[in-house]
């Protein structure tokens, strides 16, 4: 059978291209692998829940609770089916799993670049690469967004409104905007049919094609070697092939992760839909978006009140905080390969603390979002009593300018302290081999 | 010799390819913009989606007494959502509910708490007042604020508000006080007796002005 289809499709031409690329051996290199295996989970989990689900938000009667004749229960078609999807047999654990390998494929990403950041590997020939999983990580929180919008729960009624209003404050074409994109004054009766067209069709459609485009440039480009493989075979392509020896350890990965959801999913629950009900005017309190957008939301929280009025737009502290601010971070992350003026193509991996500048700004850069993501928990913290609401906003915003700087200078001192001690040592065996000679 | 001598083709391979691909993009670009227009529907103003009209009676919001009247013996310090109800061409009674940036916030204080900016000739004897319960920042319902008694918090990005002062902005990111609703007492209910003083939430200015001819217009 193999000659047969060989000779049709020349699956040996296929091996030798690309069944046979050499995986490097070091576990970060298997970050990657799990944000695609988390993708295709999505994929998979997402087809099953979307068979059940119904994209409307008209009113229909609650089939659970139908309430009297002349009094009916109404509630949005969505969140309806929102509710006979849990009463499903395994319905509620698919939702989890969803919604859980969402969460993770993020955190994989992030770390994932953090591994790519911090070893230099986005240095020249592979700063496409590295843009377009900026772009991949943009649409993967897009399509997370306009996911968890879709149960149509007051929580999720609460977060479209937002994201809605976020879209509607940009100056001069901003109501256009978002009326074109959630289907006309919110909520449009078309609202729902239409972020289901983003979240099944159009998101996840760039998604696959922006992977698709991931893979071959990692594929033509090659992984960047481990440092040992500098030792071994200096500029040779050190690692195992895909076929066999990749696959079976990516399988392994594969089975071990799907397990580690499953059990996440069993026992931890995710946004329950019953608890929320369906949208009304009542606030929720203490509502907060997933943490990977949790930093946008800490600027907003903070962010003092003020309106500008240029030329007929409005520049309010809603368009700054939550679209020209994530831009400048976003850029700044877009513009990381830029700032690297090598003219050699980069090969190996580098030890990131032979690079403590690019190690201290990518530290003091993470503590950065985290010091916006505690500022998310304001009103919490102002709850709890650890600060007060006079003084809130003044200590969250010395502490966004104070902890980055302390990281900064705390990590070139560590890593300045590591190679001192380092270099005493050689030094130390260097004379004692010396005496040895003598 | 030949009789035919090769000559140079008029454009080049290349240049066919970039012209081509160039006429595609644009076209394509103007496609789009195109689907980008029907992608946003035309808005029609019905009367379940009009701002509270003058004359509306102000009915419950909460769930579990939605449309129920609301009486002034119920109002407190409290935050009480409500509704505007006006008529339908029929004369029916009908919820303003349409548009979910209707619900409006009811407090009842004791007498001279409420002050300036507040326009005290749209409250009831400076006792009750009524803003727009939506969020002048991202458009959330705003709510009591449990640390500090008699404020209005916004559960979305701590919006802060004093509904004692005109609901200007105490704390947060919000870029305009509420807007205050005037009303006035008939028996025990509470009518509406005028539109926004300011432009509540999403209006502009402009885009408020002319929101209330078209209501005028419509309802005359």
């Amino acid at each position: 059978m193999n000659q047969w289809l060989d000779e049709r499709l020349h699956i040996s031409r296929l091996n030798d291209k690309f069944l046979r690329k050499a995986f490097p051996v070091h576990h970060s290199f298997f970050l990657g692998e799990i944000t695609l295996f988390s993708l295709i989970i999505l994929i998979i989990t997402g087809i099953v829940l979307a068979l059940s689900y119904e994209p409307s938000n008209s009113l229909i009667v609650n089939s659970f609770d139908p309430g009297t004749a002349d009094k009916p229960n109404l509630i949005p078609a969505a969140y309806h089916s929102a509710l006979k999807m849990n009463a499903m047999p395994f319905g509620d654990m698919m939702r989890r799993v969803h919604h859980w390998t969402a969460n993770i494929m993020v955190a994989a990403a992030v770390i994932h670049m953090m591994r790519i950041y911090f070893t230099g590997a986005f240095k020249k020939p592979r700063e496409i690469n590295w843009w377009i999983g900026m772009l991949l990580l943009i649409f993967a929180a897009l399509t997370a967004v306009t996911g968890y919008i879709l149960p149509y729960d007051n929580y999720a009624y609460n977060t479209v409104k937002v994201v809605y209003g976020i879209a509607a404050s940009v100056p001069w074409v901003g109501s256009w905007l978002a009326q074109a994109a959630f289907a006309g004054n919110f909520p449009g009766d078309g609202i729902i049919p239409r972020i289901y067209g983003y979240h099944i069709m159009l998101l996840p459609g760039i998604l696959l094609a922006l992977t698709a485009a991931h893979m071959l440039l990692m594929i033509k480009q090659k992984h960047t070697q481990p440092q040992y493989a500098k030792r071994i075979a200096y500029k040779k392509i050190v690692g195992v092939p895909l076929l066999t020896q990749q696959t079976p350890i990516m399988l392994m990965l594969t089975l071990l992760f799907a397990g580690i959801i499953m059990l996440f999913s069993a026992f931890i629950p995710v946004h329950p839909v019953e608890f929320f009900g369906p949208p009304s005017t009542t606030p929720i309190e203490n509502i907060k978006p997933d943490w990977y957008l949790l930093w946008v939301f800490g600027a907003l929280a903070i962010i003092p009140s003020f309106e500008f009025h240029i030329l007929g737009g409005i520049i309010g502290s809603e368009f700054v905080g939550a679209i020209l601010l994530p831009t400048v971070v976003i850029g700044a992350m877009f513009a990381v390969p830029m700032l690297d003026r090598s003219k050699d193509n980069n090969y190996y991996a580098e030890n990131p603390t032979n690079h403590p500048v690019r190690l201290a700004i990518g530290t003091s850069f993470m503590a950065l979002l985290i010091i916006m993501s505690v500022a998310g928990y304001k009103p919490d913290l102002i709850s709890a009593n650890v600060l007060t609401t006079a003084n809130a906003n003044t200590v969250l915003w010395i502490l966004m300018f104070v902890v980055p700087a302390a990281t900064y200078f705390a990590t070139i001192g560590i890593v300045r302290g590591i190679r001192a001690l380092r270099e005493a040592d050689e030094r130390e065996s260097l004379s004692h081999s010396a005496a040895a000679d003598d | 010799m030949t009789r035919y001598r090769k000559q140079d083709p008029e454009i080049t391979r290349r240049r066919f390819i970039n012209a081509a691909m160039g006429t595609t993009a644009t076209v394509g670009i103007v496609s789009l913009v195109g689907v980008l227009g029907t992608a946003n529907p035309v808005f029609r103003l019905t009367r379940d989606k009009m701002p509270p009209v003058e004359g509306d009676i102000l009915v419950h919001a909460s769930a579990s007494k939605e449309g129920e009247i609301i009486k002034v013996s119920e109002l407190s310090e409290q935050l009480i959502r409500a509704w505007p109800m006006g008529k339908d061409k029929e004369g029916n009674n009908l919820i303003r509910k349409g548009d979910p940036n209707n619900v409006l916030a009811l407090y009842r204080f004791p007498k001279g708490q409420i002050i300036a900016p507040t326009n005290l000739e749209a409250t009831i004897d400076g006792e009750i007042v009524a803003y727009s319960d939506i969020c002048t920042h991202a458009g959330c319902s705003v709510s009591d604020d449990d640390q500090t008694e008699g404020q209005m918090k916004c559960p979305c990005h701590s919006g802060q508000y004093d509904p004692k002062r005109g609901c200007k902005v105490v704390g947060g990111p919000p870029p305009r006080p509420l807007a205050q609703l005037p009303i006035k007492q008939d028996g025990d209910k509470l009518v509406v007796a005028g539109f926004f003083l300011e432009n509540p939430y999403p209006f502009t200015e402009s885009e408020w002005e002319a929101r209330k001819e078209a209501v005028k217009a419509q309802l005359a």
